[in-house]
């Protein structure tokens, strides 16, 4: 049965780029509030303890964040309203490595194998998206990775598949097609993308955020 | 190698380019400046110890009563002892008429602390002001505390007169 295709909407890239802006200062401002809110101030006493709950809560973002359709994100958005700019280094650091750790399993691991981890793991809306893109061409599969993108950014992909992947992983509403981890699964998958260029274009695309809040201290 | 091991091996390197990333971006925050001065190993205050009131400088919080012990060309915090057990540590002073100065450098031996202390003991009054610094691998945090002294005997009871 085929499936429905998703409703196409009317943004553009630069659109995009501009909501992204808008909700990153909005998230930063609300994050200078609630932080301000909690008064939460690391002293001698309490140390140590936030920093094996921030060891904990980096390794759990990081591999929530890799998974699809596993909502991770918000540990890190909750990292850098409670703790600011100090960490969001570290936040930064760990979802560019869940991101490539996502397009290191899509790429590396045989597509029959990566299927029955995602079903071992009782992720089955994730080994579906792996299954369905098993028996599909390279280009098939990219465009699965953009399924839900505006038309212009279809387009974009097929002249420039690093920037569209840049903005699929930004697209607010991406948890359609597996969130950020999906999207890095089926760029590996895909293998239309090459790691160091991937790396590159990651490392680029999460950065608003976390720089957003350490440049205006939040 | 199999892909399952190019996947483990690109991971691993992954994951260390990040933890490296992270920690050149992790900017130093400098201990306490101890001022200049003829510094030498410290026993004049020996024997003596002192009740601090102390308070943290950037949010106002006062902290929790703390004893300061010299003894043997050591010294020890009470505090410091409960939050990591810092042991005793030498302390260096030098004398200028009547003030005598100290400082004192101490290391928590289970987690990146390192504690800086500067004072000034004359007669009976102690004031002083320290940073706690705690390196981690991911951020550098910093808490500067000042305060004051008042002698206490052996037993902790407070000497008046």
């Amino acid at each position: 049965m085929n499936r429905p295709a998703p409703t196409p909407t009317n943004l553009n890239p630069l659109s995009i780029a501009l909501r992204i802006v808008a909700v990153v200062l909005a998230a930063t401002w609300a994050a200078h509030l609630i932080r301000d809110a909690l008064n939460l101030t690391i002293m001698p006493a309490n140390e140590q303890q936030v920093h094996r709950a921030i060891m904990l809560g980096t390794v759990a973002y990081i591999g929530l964040l890799a998974l699809p359709f596993v909502p991770g994100a918000e540990i890190g958005i909750a990292m850098l309203t409670a703790f600011g700019a100090a960490i969001a280094p570290l936040v930064y650091a760990a979802t560019v490595i869940a991101m490539l750790l996502s397009y290191t399993l899509g790429r590396l691991l045989p597509i029959a194998a990566l299927a029955r981890l995602l079903t071992f793991l009782r992720m089955r809306r994730a080994a579906d998206l792996v299954m369905r893109a098993a028996p599909l061409s390279q280009d098939a599969r990219l465009a699965i990775l953009l399924e839900g993108s505006p038309p212009r950014t279809l387009a974009l992909a097929l002249r420039h598949r690093y920037l569209a992947l840049a903005l699929s992983v930004n697209i607010p509403g991406n948890a359609v097609i597996g969130g950020g981890g999906g999207i890095m699964i089926m760029a590996g998958l895909s293998g239309l993308f090459s790691p160091l260029p991937t790396a590159l274009t990651i490392a680029i695309a999460v950065a608003p955020v976390p720089l957003a809040v350490m440049l205006f201290g939040a | 190698m199999t892909p399952t091991l190019q996947a483990a091996a690109i991971g691993v390197a992954a994951l260390g380019t990040g933890a490296t990333a992270v920690t050149l971006m992790n900017e130093d925050v400098p201990d306490l400046a101890v001022p200049a001065g003829p510094w030498e190993a410290g026993t004049e205050l020996d024997g003596r110890v002192f009740r601090l009131s102390s308070l943290v400088k950037e949010s106002g919080e006062v902290l929790d009563e703390t004893k300061l012990s010299f003894a043997d060309g050591r010294f020890q915090s009470s505090r410091c002892q409960i939050y990591c057990d810092f042991g005793w540590s030498s302390y260096q002073t030098w004398t200028e008429g009547e003030v005598t100065h100290f400082a004192a450098t101490t290391h928590c031996p289970d987690a990146p602390h390192t504690v800086v202390w500067y004072g000034t003991v004359e007669g009976d009054e102690l004031h002083f002001e320290g940073t706690w610094t705690t390196r981690r691998w991911y951020w550098t945090r910093q808490i500067n505390v000042i305060g004051d002294g008042s002698p206490v005997g052996p037993g902790g009871e407070a000497i008046s007169g």
